[in-house]
């Protein structure tokens, strides 16, 4: 009973949600909250259409960019913070600085500096996927057990090699988790400073909408970005526990030898 | 205190030609003053000298707080003195090297690696072939009772069987001096008689140089040909012990050796008359 409800209670809540919906927009008689269904039935229309597509496609790609260079420049910092008394000493004061900064309030002004195209964009997203991934980096550098890099020392591993041979992969889980709330952020920041610099993008279609009184297309959007985040969340779970297989006990007791 | 003579009993079951008589580990004077947070130094090691002779089996005994995981990790080169020098094979240790292998209680396998690729990492490092290391590895696994658990995750394996991967792993890349940090401290009584039954079947083989911490002295005069008391605030070496038992031993006939018990009986005396008498066994 249990194992077959499992699966199925993520679709049970998606109906109930939508049924709930669909309920207080028939009892709302509201011009902008549109039916559930009358939603449902703008999505295939946005996937079919060509230009559509592309922005999706764009947001998308900026997306992809902007994390995957925040992954390859918060990871190494936050591990060197982690194992490096002065480069935290020096970076965490910085951070914490810029932690608690929207970074889609940065948006004004990199827009003026470096225009409304894909380079700002990017580099919003960038900003917001780097700070979660340097804290949870340099959190896992710094709960690295020190026998363990004795070990690697012993067997002849330069400082540098530690960092990425042992360091990295003892850190991995933690920094996963923080790659976890990256994409996340990185979907959020897409869409604020696609609601921003209004050029492209899957933002841009949103407020667009909004502002041509389409609120079906609206809600449709906010469903497929929603979509967007689940599957991406989901993909990226998939990915994690398999790099991570080796940190979560797969056996309930472990083996006894004799 | 320091240097004591060897007796000839001592080396009885050593192969011939070999010349243990040679000093692997000379510490001179060594002492570790650590800063508290109170601002108060805290004298964790003072004038510690010890040679340990090649092919030795030497035990630090003393209770908990007394410095003897420290002594172990300045010769280690994890921790530099703040006085005095250990050296190696006449040349000071200034920092870790393959030619000293640890193993430490908490194990510290590398948990993202199988129980081969733990053991294979020491020779990997060291350039040598994947097929080469992986059958050092196999055979090292196959010494230390792990047949069949290659490919299982540190994880999924009991402390026990941890610390025979973590033995097999210093074996691996071949140190010419293993330093052991109280390695089955944190095993059940049963699995660490075990343990010191096989880690002394495994050391009689080869006679590797063997620096071993602890707090038990059964552990230590079972294990050793030498034993090296110590007592704590501050950690000074108070005796050294010749522990003149026939090789190779046996767990069965040493319970009921008068000479064993006696060992025991009076270095336990030593402990308590000192007032270090917090100590487990």
């Amino acid at each position: 009973m249990n194992a077959l409800l499992k699966p199925l209670a993520p679709v049970l809540a998606c109906c109930g949600l939508l049924a709930a919906w669909q309920l207080a927009s028939l009892g709302l008689k509201n011009d902008s909250f549109p039916t559930a269904l009358d939603s449902l039935r703008a999505i295939p229309p946005i996937l079919t259409d060509k230009e559509s597509l592309i922005n999706i496609l764009a947001s998308l790609r900026r997306m992809a960019i902007g994390f995957a260079l925040a992954l390859s420049f918060a990871i190494p910092l936050g591990l060197l913070m982690g194992r490096s008394r002065s480069m935290a000493a020096f970076f965490n004061p910085l951070l914490m600085l810029i932690y608690p900064v929207p970074k889609a309030a940065l948006m004004p002004i990199i827009m003026l500096w470096l225009g409304v195209g894909d380079i700002s964009k990017t580099l919003v997203i960038f900003l917001g996927v780097s700070l979660p991934v340097i804290y949870h980096s340099f959190e896992g550098a710094k709960a690295v057990e020190e026998k363990m890099l004795w070990s690697g020392a012993a067997m002849g591993l330069s400082p540098g090699e530690r960092l990425l041979r042992i360091v990295l992969p003892a850190a991995l889980p933690e920094i996963l988790t923080g790659c976890r709330t990256g994409i996340v952020l990185a979907l959020i920041t897409m869409v604020t400073s696609e609601m921003i610099a209004r050029q492209s993008g899957a933002g841009n279609i949103l407020f667009n909408a909004l502002d041509m009184g389409q609120y079906d297309t609206v809600f449709a959007m906010i469903i497929i970005i929603g979509a967007m985040g689940i599957c991406l969340d989901a993909a990226f779970e998939v990915i994690r526990r398999w790099l991570v297989r080796w940190s979560e006990p797969q056996f309930d007791m472990p083996l006894s030898f004799s | 205190m320091g240097v004591t003579p060897i007796r000839p009993g001592q080396l009885a079951g050593v192969p011939l030609g070999r010349r243990p008589a040679e000093p692997i580990i000379e510490i001179d004077h060594v002492s570790q003053v650590f800063k508290t947070s109170s601002r108060r130094d805290h004298t964790a090691l003072s004038d510690i000298s010890l040679s340990v002779e090649e092919g030795a089996f030497v035990s630090i005994l003393g209770p908990s707080g007394c410095g003897k995981s420290t002594l172990l990790y300045i010769v280690g080169g994890f921790v530099s003195p703040t006085g005095g020098t250990a050296k190696m094979k006449g040349k000071p240790i200034t920092g870790p090297g393959t030619d000293r292998g640890p193993v430490f209680q908490e194990f510290a396998l590398f948990p993202w690696k199988s129980v081969l690729g733990n053991v294979m990492y020491g020779p990997l490092q060291q350039g040598i072939k994947p097929s080469k290391a992986e059958a050092r590895a196999r055979a090292l696994i196959a010494m230390v009772g792990l047949t069949g658990f290659e490919k299982f995750y540190p994880k999924e394996l009991s402390g026990g069987m941890k610390q025979r991967v973590a033995l097999a792993r210093t074996l691996a890349y071949g140190p010419e001096v293993l330093l052991m940090d109280e390695p089955f401290g944190a095993l059940d009584a049963h699995t660490r008689t075990r343990l010191q039954n096989d880690l002394l079947e495994i050391w009689e083989r080869d006679r590797k140089t063997v620096l071993f911490v602890t707090h038990s002295v059964e552990e230590a005069v079972f294990l050793s040909d030498k034993v090296v008391m110590m007592s704590r605030s501050p950690g000074r070496i108070r005796e050294v012990i010749d522990i003149d038992l026939p090789r190779p031993r046996r767990r069965e006939e040493l319970l009921l050796d008068p000479r064993y018990q006696k060992y025991i009986v009076e270095i336990e005396r030593m402990f308590d008359a000192s007032g270090d008498n917090e100590l487990p066994s």
